[in-house]
């Protein structure tokens, strides 16, 4: 992974509460969608600057759309998480 | 009619179902696009059942879209449903490699400022000016859809100077901003009056709403609604194995011990 990439893992997964607040991430084919255990933990407007193009939430499941890079963030938050 | 032998029903089916069958059979060995099929009077005597198991037998192959009744006329073989895939791709380019011909007629252009749906769509403020094209799709000269686009002037000013271009994503990509990435959410509804209209469709109002934005590498570029026909359009959606779904390592308060990672 490039540092780039990292640092962008790492902004997504602070926006959303952070390794604390995560239940779990399923990474789909163009979207995290992800469990959180305190939705009003997430802050929307720093996923948005982490390059999210679109944030839904629905209860505790928030919904990051990031792209078709979604394969790699997806292996960064791994390492991270 | 020919309808003195009785056919017999399968082992174990319902007795409808040896009707559905026969039907299934003769609509694609024999009968063409527009072909009434036999009378429920024929098949009641054919199959020695009741008119109420022809009739059942006729409704499923409605429902599933191979038949469909015209009030009063009968009951004919509906036009085969042309399966699209989800791609982000052009819906001329789709019929193309369908083997039909893409058609075109340019309803309405113009200049418009985003609106909130739009705005929310590609991120952008209300304000933000707008490409608007309104088009009816043809494939082999049957209208298939009703098509709404918007694209931000900013990103393209001169995008509609020559007229609406045959394909807004070339367009677009011709002008560095080539769509690489999209999202569709569909929708199952009912046409409005002018959609029923400008889609000749004359049995069900049925249709598919297709809400779709395009990426391109530098951000949103397009939003658009398709409204495709329900008696001739249908969707294939290619699938493939989920990703195994992320968990953190050390589960912070570990109440359940043993099975936080099942991924």
């Amino acid at each position: 992974m490039t540092a780039a990439d990292a640092a962008r893992a790492a902004a997504i997964l602070a926006g959303l509460g952070g390794v604390e607040n995560i239940e779990e991430i399923d990474p789909c084919t163009t979207r995290l969608r992800s469990l959180v255990k305190d939705p009003t933990l997430v802050d929307v407007a720093a996923l948005r600057a982490a390059g999210a193009y679109g944030v839904m939430t629905t209860g505790r499941v928030v919904q990051v759309v990031v792209g078709p890079q979604v394969d790699t963030i997806a292996s960064d938050l791994a390492d991270l998480m | 009619m020919a309808a003195t032998t009785q056919a017999k029903a399968p082992k174990g089916g319902h007795k409808y179902q040896a009707v559905r069958a026969y039907l299934a059979d003769l609509i694609v060995s024999e009968l063409a696009v527009g072909d009434a099929v036999p009378s429920e009077r024929v098949l009641t005597e054919k199959f020695g059942v009741s008119r109420m198991t022809v009739r059942q037998a006729l409704d499923a192959l409605v429902a599933d879209g191979v038949l469909q009744r015209e009030q009063g006329r009968g009951t004919f073989v509906a036009p085969q449903h042309t399966d699209f895939e989800m791609r982000l791709t052009t819906f001329g380019e789709e019929a193309r490699r369908r083997g039909m011909v893409p058609g075109t007629q340019v309803l309405e252009s113009g200049t418009t400022p985003a609106g909130r749906l739009v705005a929310e769509a590609l991120g952008c403020g209300e304000d933000e000016l707008m490409h608007y094209v309104e088009r009816l799709r043809f494939a082999d000269g049957t209208p298939m859809g009703v098509e709404r686009a918007w694209v931000p002037v900013h990103l393209a000013p001169d995008l509609l100077d020559d007229g609406v271009p045959d394909s807004l994503y070339d367009a677009l990509k011709v002008r560095g901003h080539a769509p690489t990435w999209g999202e569709d959410t569909i929708l199952a509804a009912e046409a409005t009056a002018k959609e029923l209209a400008l889609l000749a469709m004359n049995g069900g109002r049925a249709v598919l709403r297709a809400h779709r934005r395009t990426f391109s590498d530098d951000g949103a570029c397009m939003y658009s609604q398709m409204c495709y026909r329900g008696d001739r359009y249908s969707v294939v959606v290619p699938l493939r194995e989920a990703r195994p779904t992320i968990v953190p390592r050390v589960q912070p308060d570990a109440d359940d011990t043993a099975d936080g990672a099942d991924g």
